[in-house]
């Protein structure tokens, strides 16, 4: 499967009466926004109103809680359209041409349920530690409907749609933009792949999703993840939206929609592709609550990469605690069947950093990348603007009680910034 | 919280849904339970049917607690 992504370069965002990318700059009415978000009937039914900001790299701005963060594209030639399944019709995507608006991101933000998602800090020690900090980003902060707290799983579902389709209007704005840069991505059948690289070895990702439910979910074509077994996806389907976001918990280790729209391990494996290995295709398997579902979901896959004749794979986790265990598992029984892994992860190990990091282990997982401790602890200092709430900041993931303290600057662990430690390996941090 | 009540003498069952977890940090009776969200219980199920699995759980666990055993050992439900 061959698709052709076309960046165009994004390096402003203005509000304004008419909608356009033009010179770099994307001039978007946020009331146009608004009313294509409004034509879902999930966001008619649970969002009360939309608010609308931008915030630009190095401004004395923090977000949060930050639910998502999405890149707006556009499918321009090819099958489908992006978001398969869940905005566009569930054809298959990956293939022929996408336009991406590279250098911004839409963020949904605002009170979500009860534990609450992440903060990106647009300047400042904090800004180090999220990627989106680099981005302009057009933010939408939702305001639920009276009485939402009966409904939060359809008020997470109303925001999750709002952001996405705020993205899908905006990508279209790119549709007849002439891209800055093109690069082409594309894996051939597993046969032709054998006989073009007989040498190189063969490769694939294992992706493990998110899925442990109570608002940490990930869906696949629309699918909720917890609900399928583990199978296959062309790795450019991930290129135009197939796996989005439906997490609201732990922000330092989710992936975002933007993660899977850009994971840096595809990214990598295609540049290694031809040269180094053979990049034969994504394995997408869930992380759920019931050990039946773990030892299943780890069966298939380790039977996949068998089946595939792999010679590696990479194994990326999402989340921590009993997601440790998929990962153990996964590597485990990929290795019995003669498949080299190295798997990615990150560290619980305490504020010391003294202890166990992953609470499961292997002497089968011997080849390890991690993306930081989650656990550090960070001061953030005040900022001159809050879009969205600080009313959260003591009961997000990594936050304590006394976390927002009266001057202004919070100290947490890293754990409540977004994508602090991701384990696509998309952040920075990590250790030898 | 396992190994440090069997440290002072008394022995423990642990009822836990990620035996493998439960194995790696060193239980040494484990009954498998439900679900992470819900380890003894199942929200899918009627009161009575649930009052049966429950009672079925804190059986089969009371009786790991009075069988000696050698190694580690997962007393399947």
């Amino acid at each position: 499967m061959k698709l052709e992504l076309g960046f165009i370069q994004i390096n402003d965002i203005q509000f304004s009466k008419e909608c356009k990318v033009e010179n770099g700059t994307l001039y978007v009415d946020p009331d146009v926004v608004k009313a294509f978000m409004y034509e879902d009937d999930d966001v008619k039914a649970w969002v009360k109103d939309f608010s609308f900001d931008v915030a630009k790299p190095g401004e004395s701005v923090r977000i949060t809680p930050v639910k998502d963060v999405i890149e707006p594209r556009v499918k321009v030639e090819g099958p489908g359209g992006i978001f398969p399944g869940v905005i566009s019709k569930v054809d298959t995507v990956g293939s022929g041409k996408t336009h991406v608006l590279r250098g911004m991101a839409v963020v949904t933000a605002g009170k979500i349920v009860g534990f609450q998602e992440g903060i990106i800090d647009m300047t400042g020690p904090g800004a180090d530690y999220t990627p989106f900090s680099k981005l302009n980003n057009f933010v939408v902060v939702a305001e639920p409907v009276e009485g939402y707290q009966d409904h939060k799983h359809e008020y997470e579902k109303a925001v999750r749609l709002a952001g996405l389709r705020a993205a899908v209007c905006i990508g279209e704005l790119g549709r007849n933009v002439t891209p800055d840069e093109t690069q082409t991505f594309e894996t051939p059948g597993i046969k032709e792949g054998i006989e073009k690289y007989p040498n190189l070895p063969r490769v694939a990702y294992v992706h493990m999703l998110q899925s442990q439910g109570l608002l940490h979910d990930t869906y696949v074509y629309g699918v909720d993840a917890k609900r399928s077994l583990t199978t296959i996806l062309n790795p450019t389907e991930t290129m135009d939206g197939a796996i989005i976001s439906g997490n609201c918990v732990s922000a330092c280790d989710k992936n975002t929609t933007y993660h899977h729209e850009n994971n840096p391990v595809v990214k990598y494996l295609f540049e290694a592709h031809g040269k180094k290995l053979n990049y034969v295709c994504n394995i997408i398997t869930n992380e759920n609550v019931y050990l039946a579902d773990k030892q299943r979901s780890s069966d298939w896959t380790a039977k996949l990469c068998r089946l595939l004749d792999l010679d590696g794979a990479l194994v990326s986790q999402e989340g921590f605690g009993n997601p440790d265990t998929d990962l153990i598992m996964n590597c485990k029984k990929i290795e019995q069947q003669g498949v080299k892994t190295v798997i990615i992860t990150d560290e619980y190990a305490g504020q010391d950093g003294k202890s166990q990091s992953l609470a499961d282990a292997d002497p089968l997982a011997d080849a390890v990348v991690t993306g930081g401790n989650a656990n550090q602890v960070i001061i953030l200092p005040k900022l001159d603007k809050v879009i969205g709430t600080l009313d959260y900041v003591d009961v997000i993931a990594g936050g304590h009680a006394g976390s927002l303290r009266p001057d202004g600057t919070i100290e947490a662990e890293i754990q409540v910034i977004t994508g602090a430690t991701n384990e696509m390996g998309f952040n920075r941090l990590s250790a030898r | 919280m396992v190994k440090e009540i069997e440290r002072a003498g008394i022995p423990v069952v642990h009822m836990c849904t990620v035996t493998p977890i439960s194995l790696t940090v060193g239980a040494n009776r484990i009954v498998p339970t439900i679900a992470i969200p819900h380890p003894l219980g199942n929200p899918a199920l009627s009161m009575e049917e649930e009052k049966a699995i429950r009672r079925k759980l804190v059986e089969r666990a009371l009786e790991a607690l009075t069988t000696e055993v050698e190694d580690q050992t997962i007393f399947e439900v």
